[in-house]
């Protein structure tokens, strides 16, 4: 890697102060710290310093999604073989799946890196890794019929309005990834509103499992699940990911695996999680103790169904435990944890337009979590001025 | 004796850690006063350069305190006084001579020691120029001699990485001591805190009279001062307490019971910059140069007066400074790994907190001076929290500092805060933030309100 080394080493003065690409030193900073760990050194005590760094935090996460990019790929050749006719192997399946959702995922990077470098080079601050985690999220939360100028534009909306005009990475309000979601969903619903399956066969349409319930009254949730024949809604095939849905969302094993390496690195926090958990079963437990009361089916839905359906477990996994843009505080971790899968619940249930609550819970969150946090610190001054009030 | 246990922080495992045995270091040239570390003062000579001193001769004054005085720590000559920007005293350098004379003072028994006023022992230790070995919190500067603290707490437990051990400085000192601590324990109304370790069994610290002696376990910080008055004593507006380092306590004992300024002092050297680190029987302002001597690792090294973590940017030319009694040397290092932030991570490679890298188990870790990555917007993934042993939330205290918030800055607790408890902080912070300086920058905000 010397050779590699030194093509960056003789590049780097064209890239410093008076040198002719003076303005692209962060697309140099960024691609030579990429390829190279950098040696700045620490100038004042702390003269040590743990090896850890946003690089590496973000790189894990994308690490984390891998698995779902592999399993997405493969459901997109098995979701198309089922209704094709043709019988492929999973080795088949992938490659299908591969070539359908590497555009997407080139889109969404070109788009992502160009919004990102541009910024950083307007604004002086060096290109934030931040967006390698944006960007590949976002084809995990698209359907894999998506046209790519939606992609593009999806991007665009979450890098720009989602992150860049807070200041970057780090000051945003909004999870940017999810705000690229929700624009394709409310600007283009009649291909993303969620309540049609995405397979990338001609001519086949059918309901996504959510929507199911949300379409008939008076019904069980789990008795028209398992009704449906054209998919295979049970609770396990759900579990294990061989449905129609988006991208990335569908195998909850796989998510739970991403999850627990998460845990265990310690970028997310198991309080949200814990929290979200007991946000969603003691919502969903209560809406069904109140279901006979009303003609709502969705109200039947089971806690279990709920954890698996949709896109609840990978919105947990990999949106509402990043650190940013959820609460900063414990205590408000625990709040906020609960109040997504309370709010997850609510929003598929009560209101049938938006059969995937995930996104809107997490987004509204989002806006709300400076607020938690607001009456934690109050809570934690409250105490303090107490105690200097005391003795 | 009471027992405080504290789970949050961490204890770095580096190696390089000074043996647990004192040798001699080669008799020093020369000693300096680095004048600059005095925050908060505004010190003003009383000498100049050519001047003949002896061991306890005022050297400058506080024109803000203007009792407050700094003995000489050496006997010989001035030979030279070094400014800085806007003539700041940078270093006032002595010239040690063979035989050095020592300013003689009044001595006392430990009878004797035991049935003096407030006055005569701030006048003994104010005449004798050691008054700025008695530092205050909040702020963590010399204390106002006028003033009557709540408390004052003397840590016997150096929980930083590769700092000197308290227990093998303070050996056969128990006498010297035990003066200290009776002289010190007239100048409060309230307690003086010895706090000592879970572990320690120095009876020079746990046959302590005089005082209090508290227990603390748990991993660095809990050696902090800062953290220690946190849990026992807590500040609050308006409230003073003070601090003495353990071994300044001896040298005030030997000051009361011999009648002069003995600047002797253990000073500890270790990190992997150094071979065979160990501890030095060497005194107050020691040059580098004299205590690394023969010492140092072949290559480039970065040399620190003071531990890894709080310590201050150094190089042969200069001296250890008045408050610190620990040298670190630590090597720089150029190594910038292909796909650096895909390694897996090893034991011998990386050090992590976080289960970021396969680095668990590692122990005895060679630091270099690598930041390990570069600065970034906060990542609030709770780095600090969990390294952080104090109920004030460093995250939004940050937060208002850089916003200038004052008000909020008090309400959060900025009082009871020093740099030095956000050290390691800054040590596990993935944005590479040092938040230390930034609660300093508070701090002087608040200083100056006062």
């Amino acid at each position: 890697m010397k050779f590699l080394r030194k093509i960056l080493d003789n590049l780097e003065p064209k890239f410093t102060k008076g040198g002719p690409l003076e303005k692209f030193h962060a697309v140099y900073n960024a691609t030579d710290t990429i390829l190279f760990s950098t040696d700045d050194k620490t100038e004042s005590g702390p003269h040590i310093r743990d090896s850890i760094d946003n690089k590496r935090i973000m790189i894990l996460v994308v690490v984390a999604l891998l698995p779902c990019y592999i399993f997405g790929a493969i459901n997109i050749g098995y979701q198309s073989s089922q209704f094709s006719g043709n019988e492929r192997s999973v080795w088949e399946n992938f490659w299908l799946g591969f070539g359908v959702i590497l555009p997407i995922l080139i889109t969404a990077f070109a788009t992502g890196a160009f919004w990102e470098v541009l910024f950083a080079v307007i604004r002086k601050h060096p290109i934030s890794e931040g967006f390698l985690v944006t960007c590949a999220l976002i084809p995990l939360l698209m359907p894999p019929t998506i046209p790519l100028w939606q992609v593009a534009a999806a991007t665009t909306f979450g890098v720009v309005i989602g992150k860049e005009i807070f200041g970057g990475v780090g000051m945003n309000i909004f999870n940017p990834a999810l705000v690229a979601r929700a624009f394709i969903f409310f600007a283009y619903p009649s291909q993303i509103s969620g309540d049609k399956v995405w397979l990338k066969v001609n001519g086949v349409s059918g309901a996504t499992a959510l929507a199911v319930p949300a379409a008939v009254e008076n019904g069980n949730a789990v008795d028209l699940l398992t009704k449906i024949t054209q998919f295979d809604y049970s609770w396990s095939n759900m579990f294990w990911g061989y449905i129609p849905g988006s991208i990335g969302e569908t195998n909850k094993f796989l998510i739970i695996i991403g999850l627990l390496f998460l845990i265990i690195t310690k970028i997310a926090n198991w309080r949200v999680i814990v929290g979200a958990l007991i946000g969603l079963f003691g919502t969903a437990t209560l809406t069904n103790i109140m279901a006979p009361l009303s003609s709502n089916t969705m109200l039947t839905l089971p806690p279990h169904y709920h954890l698996v359906m949709g896109g609840f477990l990978f919105g947990l996994a990999f949106m509402a435990t990043e650190p940013v843009t959820g609460a900063h505080t414990d205590k408000g971790r625990w709040i906020f944890g609960i109040l997504f899968g309370a709010l997850t619940v609510i929003i598929r249930s009560i209101n049938p337009a938006y059969p995937e609550g995930t996104m809107l819970a997490i987004l509204l969150m989002n806006a709300f979590a400076p607020l938690i946090d607001y009456y934690v610190v109050q809570g934690n001054i409250k105490r303090r001025m107490a105690r200097y009030a005391a003795e | 004796m009471e027992r405080i246990t504290i789970k949050k922080g961490h204890d770095i495992q580096m190696s390089g850690v000074p043996a647990k045995n004192i040798e001699s270091a080669s008799h020093p040239t020369a000693v300096a006063y680095q004048p600059e570390e005095f925050r908060y003062t505004k010190p003003k000579l009383l000498v100049k350069e050519g001047d003949s001193v002896k061991i306890g001769t005022p050297l400058f004054f506080d024109k803000c305190m203007p009792d407050v005085k700094w003995a000489s720590i050496g006997g010989g000559k001035i030979s030279a006084i070094h400014y800085g920007y806007r003539k700041v005293i940078e270093k006032i350098i002595i010239e040690l001579d063979k035989n050095e004379e020592a300013v003689e003072n009044t001595a006392f028994d430990h009878r004797e020691i035991s049935v003096l006023s407030k006055t005569q022992v701030t006048d003994h230790l104010l005449a004798a120029g050691m008054w700025p070995m008695i530092r205050q919190r909040p702020y963590n500067k010399i204390a106002n001699p006028e003033d009557t603290p709540h408390s004052i707490f003397i840590s016997c437990y150096n929980s930083a990485p590769l700092a000197v051990d308290l227990d093998v400085a303070l050996r056969n000192r128990s006498s010297s001591f035990q003066a200290g601590i009776t002289a010190l324990s007239k100048l409060t109304q309230g307690k003086v805190n010895v706090v000592v370790d879970e572990t320690c069994t120095s009876n020079t610290f746990l046959d302590i009279k005089d005082a209090e002696t508290h227990m603390i376990s748990g991993p660095h910080p809990a050696g902090n001062v800062g953290i220690q008055i946190h849990h026992i004593d807590p500040l609050k507006p308006g409230k003073v307490v003070w601090t003495v380092n353990a071994q300044h306590v001896v040298t005030i004992g030997r000051l009361f019971l011999k009648g002069v300024f003995d600047p002797s002092l253990i000073i500890s050297v270790g990190g992997s910059g150094v071979k065979n680190p160990t501890h030095l029987k060497s005194r107050l302002g020691a040059s580098m140069e004299t205590l690394t001597a023969d010492r140092l690792q072949d290559g480039s090294q970065r040399m620190i007066s003071g531990d890894v973590l709080t310590g201050k940017t150094s190089d042969k030319n200069d001296f250890v400074h008045f408050y610190e009694s620990t040298v670190s040397v630590i090597p720089h290092s150029d190594k910038r790994a292909f796909l650096g932030m895909l390694h897996p991570g090893s034991g011998k490679s990386h050090y992590s907190l976080t289960n970021t890298y396969f680095s668990f188990g590692a122990n005895s870790f060679p630091f270099s001076t690598l930041l390990n990555g570069e600065e970034r917007a906060m990542m609030p993934i709770n780095s600090w929290e969990n390294v952080f042993p104090m109920d004030i939330l460093p995250n939004q205290l940050y937060r208002a500092i850089l916003a200038n918030d004052v008000e909020e800055m008090e309400q959060l607790g900025l009082i009871e805060c020093d740099e030095e408890d956000f050290a390691l902080c800054s040590f596990a912070c993935p944005s590479k933030i040092d938040i230390g300086s930034v609660i300093r920058q508070g701090l002087d905000i608040l200083e100056e309100e006062e």
